[in-house]
C-alpha cells in the first residue's frame, strides 16, 4: 500500500498500471522460484559453500565443501549433499543450475530496486485488488476534473475565447457564465434548507424570524408619543435678551444664543428675491447681473469724466470769472448797472464785463 | 442580521413557521419570499417623494445611508437628489466622492451667485443621480430661513425642466435642533436610522415624536450597524426588541461591516463594491422597500451551525 501511496499519479496514463501489472508478474515469478530455490538453501544452511561458475556453457566443476555440524550424526548424514563431478551426462542439471545463477542474479537487481517496488513484490492478490481500486479513483477523479471545464473551453475557436480576450463582455452575454456577484440572490454559497426556514451563508446559519409589530401595536406606539412628547414648529427666531412680541406663541420662539458659531437671526437677504433666485431657470444669476451692471456703470461714469477733462479752456475768458478786487467796486457797480440795461446780444468786452457777476459756465462751476 | 426577503428561484416562496406561535396575531400576513433581482421596483406614492433620512443622535450612519441608498436609487433607475442640510458640518459630498466638484452650493443661489442647476453636482457614472449641499463651512445662514428655502428648492426641482426628480433624499444633520427643523420642513416621509444600543433608541424615539408632531407619519426604521454573533450571544439587542420598543415598521436591517470605512475612505459608495458587501446587499433592499413603500416582514436570527455528518465531505 504504501508503494502506492508514494507513487506520484500525475497524468491519467495507464503506464503506472502498467508497470504495476510488470512487476506483479515478475513477482509472481519471482515467488516461483524462490521456492525452487528454497530447496537449494538448506544446502548454506548446512554449512556448505556452493561456488558455481558458469562461463559459454563449460564444463565447470563445483566443489561443495562439506563441514561438520552439531547435529545427530544420522540425520546430518542423511542430509548431506552429493558432491558431483559435472559430466556430460547431467548436461539438463547444469542447464537448470544455469538459470538459478540468471534467477540469483534476477533477485538481486530486484533487491536493488527503490523500495516501493518491495512491497509491490509481497503483495498479495487482495492488497493489489485494493490498491487498483483507489488507483481507478483517483482516475475517475480527473476526468471528471476535466468534464466540468466544459467541452466549450477546450474547443478551440468558441465564443468563449473572445470572452477570455477580452473582446466580449461576458456579463453582457447570455450565454456565458454569468458573474455570480451580478446576482447576489441566487448565490451558490447561500444555502437554504428545504425542510425547516433557514438559510446557511457565509459559514453561518439564519433563521428566519416574523415581524410581530402590528398596526394596533404601531398606534399604541404613536398615541404614547403624542402624550409624551409636545412640539410645535419654531416660527420666530429671537436672539438671547430681545423681547417676545405679543401676538406671538412663546411655544413657537427660539433662542439662539449670540456666540453660535453658524446661526444668525438677521437676515440680509430679501426673501423676495431669494425665491426669484431659487426659481430662476435661464439667464444670468441676479447678483452677477447686478455687480455686471454696476460696473457698466461705473465705466461710463469714468469714462464721462474722462471727457469733461479733456475740455480746453479759453484763458482770456477765464479772467471775466475773475473776482475783482474791492478799490474796483464802484467800476464793478457801475458795470452791474450797464448789465442791468437790455443787453444787446453783442459780446461785450472782457473790460466791461466784471468776472465776480456773470454767472460762471458749468464746466468751471463743477470740478 | 440581513434580511432575505429575497431567496432563490424565480418562483414564489412562501415561509410558514411549522410550529406556530401559541397566540398568532390575527392580523399577521404569511412571510413571503420573492426574488426581486429580475424585474425593476414598481414606484409607488406621488413623484417627487421627499425623504428625510434622520436620527437623533450623531455617528449612527445617517450620511452614509443616504449615500448608499442613493446610488441605489440610481442603479435601479430612478432619478435622485441628495440634499445635504447640514448647515455647519458637510459631509455626504466625502461619501460620493465628489467633494472637489462642490463650486455652489444653496447659499450662493440664494444670493443670486448662480442658478440651482448650477449648484447640482451631477454623479459622472451615474448621471440620474445629483448632489446639492445646502452650504459651505464657515458660512452663516439665517434661522428660520432655511426651511422656507428647502420648500423653495424642493418646488423648483420639482418645476425644472428635465422633468422633476423621483426622489428628494434630504440628510438631516444630527440632534433636534434648527437644522433637523429645517431638514424636516419639505419631507413627506423619513426614514429613521438607529442602532441596537438605548441611547439611540431613546433618541430614535424622540425624534419620532417630533416628526409625528410635525405631520410626517410616514416614517419608517433602518437598523444598522447589527452584529448577529452579540444578539445570539445576548449581548446586544435584537432587530425584533428594538421594532418592539420604537414600534415602528422595518426598512432594512444593515449589518457591521468594515466595508463602510474602507468605502467612506475611497470615495465610493458602498453598494457598488464587487463582490458586493454584505452591508452593500442589504442597503440595496433597503432602497427597494423604500421604492414600493414596502417594509420587511421577516428577520434573519443567528442559530448553531449544524452538525457536519459523515458524507458532507462529498457535498451532503
Amino acid at each position: 500500500m504504501a508503494s502506492i501511496a508514494a507513487v506520484p499519479v500525475r497524468s491519467p496514463s495507464f503506464l503506472p498500471l502498467c508497470f504495476l501489472f510488470l512487476i506483479w508478474n515478475f513477482s509472481h515469478s519471482l515467488t516461483k522460484l524462490r521456492n525452487f530455490r528454497n530447496g537449494l538453501q538448506f544446502w548454506p544452511e548446512l554449512g556448505l559453500d556452493c561456488t558455481c561458475k558458469y562461463s559459454n556453457g563449460r564444463v565447470t566443476y563445483r566443489k561443495f565443501v562439506v563441514k561438520a555440524m552439531e547435529s545427530d550424526v544420522d540425520s546430518g548424514l542423511r542430509n548431506d549433499a552429493v558432491v558431483i563431478k559435472s559430466s556430460e551426462k547431467d548436461y539438463a542439471e547444469r542447464q537448470q543450475k544455469l538459470h538459478q545463477n540468471i534467477v540469483a542474479k534476477l533477485h538481486e537487481s530486484v533487491g536493488s530496486l527503490p523500495v516501493f517496488a518491495f512491497p509491490i513484490g509481497k503483495l498479495s492478490g487482495m492488497n493489489f485488488t485494493i490498491g487498483l481500486c483507489i488507483v481507478a479513483t483517483m482516475l475517475v477523479v480527473v476526468v471528471k476534473g476535466y468534464a466540468a471545464k466544459g467541452s466549450s473551453d477546450r474547443r478551440p475557436g468558441s465564443v468563449a475565447d473572445l470572452v477570455r480576450r477580452g473582446q466580449l463582455r461576458s456579463d453582457r452575454r447570455g450565454i456565458s457564465t454569468p458573474l455570480k456577484y451580478e446576482d447576489p440572490f441566487n448565490n451558490p454559497m447561500v444555502k437554504v434548507s428545504k425542510s425547516n426556514s433557514t438559510v446557511e451563508m457565509c459559514g453561518k446559519v439564519y433563521r428566519l424570524a416574523p415581524v410581530t409589530l402590528t398596526d394596533e401595536l404601531q398606534t399604541v406606539h404613536q398615541k404614547r408619543r403624542s402624550r409624551a412628547y409636545q412640539w410645535k414648529r419654531p416660527t420666530v427666531f429671537l436672539k438671547e435678551g430681545d423681547p417676545i412680541p405679543s401676538d406671538v406663541d412663546p411655544d413657537t420662539v427660539r433662542w439662539i444664543p449670540a456666540n453660535h458659531p453658524f446661526a444668525t437671526t438677521a437676515s440680509d437677504i430679501d426673501e423676495g428675491l431669494a425665491q426669484t433666485n431659487v426659481y430662476q431657470k435661464h439667464g444670468v444669476p441676479f447678483r452677477i447681473q447686478a455687480e455686471h451692471e454696476a460696473l457698466q456703470r461705473k465705466l461710463e461714469a469714468l469714462q464721462n469724466d474722462q471727457k469733461l477733462g479733456k475740455l480746453v479752456i479759453d484763458p482770456a475768458s477765464a479772467r471775466d470769472f475773475e473776482r475783482p478786487l474791492k478799490s474796483h467796486m464802484k467800476s464793478e457797480n457801475q458795470v452791474e448797472h450797464n448789465i442791468s440795461t437790455p443787453k444787446s446780444g453783442s459780446s461785450a468786452s472782457p473790460s466791461d464785463h466784471p468776472s465776480g457777476n456773470k454767472p460762471l459756465p458749468e464746466e468751471l462751476q463743477n470740478p | 442580521m440581513i434580511s432575505i426577503h429575497t431567496i432563490i428561484k424565480p418562483s414564489t416562496l412562501q415561509f410558514r413557521p411549522k410550529r406556530p406561535s401559541r397566540k398568532p396575531p390575527k392580523t399577521l400576513a404569511p412571510i413571503h419570499a420573492l426574488l426581486q433581482y429580475n424585474r425593476k421596483p414598481q414606484l409607488a406614492g406621488d413623484t417627487p417623494r421627499v425623504v428625510v433620512i434622520t436620527s437623533g443622535k450623531g455617528g449612527v450612519g445617517k450620511t452614509t445611508t443616504t449615500a448608499n441608498i442613493g446610488i441605489s436609487l440610481a442603479r435601479l433607475g430612478f432619478s435622485a437628489v441628495a440634499i445635504d442640510a447640514d448647515v455647519g458640518l458637510r459631509n455626504l459630498d466625502l461619501l460620493l466622492g465628489l467633494e472637489n466638484r462642490v463650486n455652489y452650493t444653496v447659499v450662493e443661489v440664494l444670493n443670486g451667485d448662480c442658478r440651482l442647476d448650477q449648484a447640482l453636482v451631477r454623479d459622472k457614472q451615474w448621471s440620474n443621480f445629483e448632489l446639492l449641499c445646502i452650504s459651505k463651512p464657515r458660512s452663516k445662514l439665517p434661522l428660520g430661513f432655511g426651511g422656507k428655502a428647502l420648500i423653495w428648492l424642493v418646488d423648483a426641482l420639482k418645476n425644472r425642466e428635465e422633468g422633476p426628480p423621483d426622489f428628494i433624499l434630504i440628510d438631516c444633520p444630527a440632534g433636534i435642533d434648527a437644522g433637523f427643523i429645517t431638514a424636516i420642513t419639505p419631507a413627506n416621509e423619513a426614514v429613521l436610522v438607529t442602532t441596537p444600543d438605548i441611547t439611540s433608541l431613546r433618541d430614535a424615539d424622540r425624534v419620532t415624536g417630533l416628526l409625528e408632531c410635525d405631520g410626517i407619519r410616514d416614517i419608517k426604521m433602518i437598523v444598522n450597524r447589527v452584529r448577529t454573533d452579540m444578539i445570539k450571544g445576548e449581548d446586544m439587542m435584537s432587530v425584533l426588541d428594538v421594532q418592539e420598543m420604537l414600534g415602528l415598521p422595518l426598512l432594512g436591517v444593515i449589518p457591521e461591516d468594515t466595508e463602510v470605512i474602507r468605502s467612506t475612505n475611497r470615495g465610493y459608495p458602498l453598494v457598488l463594491n464587487k463582490p458586493p458587501a454584505l452591508a452593500g446587499l442589504a442597503f440595496e433592499q433597503a432602497a427597494w422597500r423604500l421604492v414600493e413603500q414596502d417594509s420587511m416582514k421577516a428577520v434573519m436570527m443567528e442559530e448553531e451551525p449544524k452538525k457536519r455528518g459523515f458524507f458532507s465531505f462529498f457535498g451532503g
